[in-house]
């Protein structure tokens, strides 16, 4: 008993100090990814679309639609396009309105150079 | 005095709106949690269950969990709600007392990785009227520990303003 109460004292506290202040290891967590704009094209929006394993990316026209509640943050588009992709390193994502959680990213025109 | 649909709507979710805020600044000082497995990979049980140790300890800031539903203020659902689990998940509703709040914890629960089928509804609010939802997968304790801090709004929700966009002219 008395090694792990000196042991808990050395240690000091390690209770998070979030929401008060943030926390410093949120930043490695996993999260849903940004994308670049102007940097995907219609036809490669559609192979991050097939990639997709939680059906979380479809595209409609020329929207890329991204349901921010569906990805698992697995980080396979990312892999497949990281020119076009990062990580945003957000967690707080809970919100009151699914339809907020759904985002709406602007894609390249067909045949339009990519910047 | 004509009212108009649109003016209807307007004012219906504006009252709405204020009832959530009155019920939350309820749970403001104490809160009890159930939690609902609704068939999930227990990925989600177990951050919820990391909640609870020192590093985040949330009975700092009046969450407890409790094993009884009608003890319970808000119920944290995981899982794609099994169509096995839904009479379960309805009697647990059920039994809470009101007001009371459901929270959808996980891409599951949100109707991210099962498509509904003859097994599961493959989204928590097929059955249960879900107020805060919270993404992930499994949503880590902090950001489990935000989504029960925005259901009783001491927190703002930042997800509105995010664009998941970086940089250039659009």
């Amino acid at each position: 008993m008395p090694q792990w109460f000196v042991r808990g004292l050395r240690r000091g506290v390690v209770t998070t100090r979030y929401p008060a202040r943030p926390e410093p290891s949120a930043r490695d967590l996993p999260g849903p990814p940004a994308f670049r704009a102007g940097a995907l094209s219609q036809r490669s929006a559609d192979a991050l679309v097939e990639i997709c394993p939680s059906r979380a990316l479809m595209r409609t026209g020329n929207v890329l639609v991204f349901d921010v509640g569906a990805c698992t943050a697995c980080g396979q588009c990312r892999d497949h396009a990281p020119e076009a992709l990062m990580p945003t390193g957000e967690f707080e994502l809970a919100t009151t309105s699914r339809r907020a959680l759904i985002k709406r990213i602007p894609l390249l025109a067909d045949g339009e150079v990519s910047t | 005095m004509t009212t108009s649909p649109a003016d209807l709507t307007d004012a219906i979710a504006e009252t709405g709106e204020e009832l959530r805020r009155r019920v939350a600044s309820q749970f403001r000082r104490s809160l009890h949690i159930r939690t609902l497995d609704t068939g999930s990979c227990a990925a989600c049980e177990q951050e919820i269950r990391l909640l609870a140790a020192p590093h985040y300890d949330l009975h700092r800031l009046g969450f407890f969990f409790t094993p009884a539903p009608r003890h319970a203020d808000l119920l944290l659902v995981t899982g794609p709600m099994l169509r096995a689990f839904a009479a379960a998940a309805r009697k647990t509703y059920d039994a809470m007392p009101a007001p009371k709040i459901v929270v959808a914890t996980g891409a599951c629960a949100l109707g991210g990785v099962y498509q509904p089928d003859a097994f599961c509804f493959g989204s928590a609010d097929e059955v249960l009227p879900v107020d805060v939802w919270i993404p992930g997968c499994p949503p880590s304790p902090l950001a489990l520990l935000h989504g029960l801090l925005v259901a009783v709004d001491r927190l703002a929700e930042k997800v509105p303003s995010l664009s998941f966009t970086v940089g250039g002219t659009a």
